[in-house]
């Protein structure tokens, strides 16, 4: 992998983790792993998966096995989506986006549920709509910032 | 903050507050983990009061559900009527609610609330939050009671985790292990339900905590802490103790008073200096011994 996409990759870990700090409930990396598996090699996403799994999963209370739910049922609804939709389609990313926040509030209740937990319904309702409307964005800025990067270092 | 007696201290940071997808739950992340001697549910305090306790361990790192959480219940009392109630979280920036006060119970504004250490996880006497309102009325039984956490979420750096010390470790080992020993006994056919589950010890049996007849011990059954206390509410080793020792003094000796036979503690938990109370007989050892296949 060409330096400019691992730096890229780097600043994207860090500014998603500074942005999910800051508006909590709502997975910035997420548009990150959808671009990954569109323009790198699998291997890549792979281990770029695993390493924001792990940083969802420790930061996060619910239990362990939630962020492999969260990021394999992201990646199924990709793989069908893109049987039907262009997959480089903002229309498709949004779509996506509504089902990633459907999926966010089926997943906190089971979770909650399962736990025998209480969870406040209201809060993560307003995350689900937050994550619906930044997938989109957020995956459409990347796109943009990805296919202008430097080739090579030498490029300007 | 000095720790309460029987207590060590250790400091840790916040690493993050609330964080990603996962974040369900009104919860912080600290620096300190299983490799630092924590365990689920250690006390997490700052200087202002109760911040609340550990969920989650990793070995580098522990989630801490905050007191503010709805998933967070702690016994609390008023710290000058000492008005009891369980003090409940209603999510972030809101109030905190004092669930099971009664009506007639006294309880003002601004008193500051502070944990009874009735659930055995948090020491008693730590500030937990204050009574900012008193709504009485209703056709409900108890009183509805608001109250502020003393801490603000946002704006902590730094926390202390309570851990108990090794000689309080030490003194709760051996309490068990006596409890363990002492529990096969049969009380006496004429003792009362209520004095069986009090003890003999003259302490009274506190409010809520009286004994249904059904869960005293029978024949051969053994006395454990969970049969005197009721749904949710644990009982101190202390409290079944006492009761158990003096039984078997009585059928050591028919007719002895049951008050020399109890080993007394100091309220820390601490064994008293030797001489300062009678030793168990030791005729009573035999009687001691547990009744197998009874």
């Amino acid at each position: 992998m060409r330096p400019s996409r691992v730096l890229f990759w780097g600043v994207f870990t860090l500014a998603g983790v500074w942005f999910e700090n800051v508006i909590p409930g709502v997975d910035f990396l997420a548009p990150g792993f959808i671009l990954s598996i569109q323009e790198e090699r699998w291997p890549v996403t792979f281990w770029l998966a695993v390493l924001w799994l792990f940083i969802q999963e420790g930061a996060g209370s619910l239990a362990f096995g939630s962020g492999i739910l969260w990021y394999g049922a992201l990646a199924g609804m990709y793989y069908f989506g893109h049987w039907l939709f262009e997959a480089r389609n903002f229309l498709f990313m949004f779509i996506l986006g509504v089902c990633l926040g459907l999926l966010h509030f089926l997943l906190t209740q089971v979770m909650g549920a399962l736990n025998d937990w209480t969870i406040i319904t209201e809060r993560v309702f307003l995350e689900c709509l937050l994550q619906a409307l930044i997938f989109p964005v957020e995956w459409g800025l990347l796109f943009l910032i990805y296919n202008h990067l430097p080739e090579d270092a030498n490029a300007v | 903050m000095r720790p309460p007696a029987g207590w060590d201290r250790d400091g840790a940071r916040i690493i993050s507050h609330r964080l990603g997808p996962n974040a369900a739950l009104e919860t912080i992340l600290i620096d300190k983990g299983a490799l630092a001697g924590l365990h689920v549910n250690t006390p997490v305090i700052s200087p202002e009061g109760v911040v609340g306790r550990v969920l989650r361990l990793s070995p580098n790192a522990a989630n801490v559900l905050l007191i503010t959480d709805p998933n967070s219940r702690i016994p609390v009392a008023s710290q000058i009527n000492r008005t009891q109630g369980i003090l409940r979280g209603e999510g972030p920036n809101r109030e905190l609610t004092v669930e099971y006060v009664p009506l007639g119970a006294p309880i003002e504004e601004g008193e500051v609330l502070v944990t009874s250490g009735l659930e055995e996880i948090f020491p008693k006497g730590l500030p937990a939050a204050r009574v900012t309102r008193v709504v009485k009325g209703g056709s409900s039984l108890f009183q509805t009671v608001f109250a502020e956490p003393l801490f603000t979420p946002e704006r902590l750096e730094e926390v202390a985790l309570l851990r108990r010390s090794a000689g309080a470790l030490v003194v709760r080992e051996e309490m068990a292990l006596q409890d363990e020993t002492d529990a096969p006994l049969t009380p006496p056919a004429d003792a009362p339900p209520a004095a069986t589950a009090a003890g003999q010890s003259g302490r009274a049996a506190q409010p809520g905590q009286a004994v249904k007849p059904e869960q005293t011990a029978q024949p051969g059954q053994a006395v454990k802490p969970e049969q005197t206390a009721q749904p949710g509410q644990a009982v101190k080793p202390e409290q079944t103790a006492p009761q158990t020792a003096a039984a078997k003094e009585r059928k050591a000796k028919p007719g002895a008073s049951a008050a020399p036979a109890v080993k007394p503690r100091t309220p820390s938990g601490q064994k008293p200096a030797p001489g300062a109370s009678p030793e168990k007989p030791p005729a009573a050892k035999p009687a001691k011994k547990p009744q197998e296949g009874a």
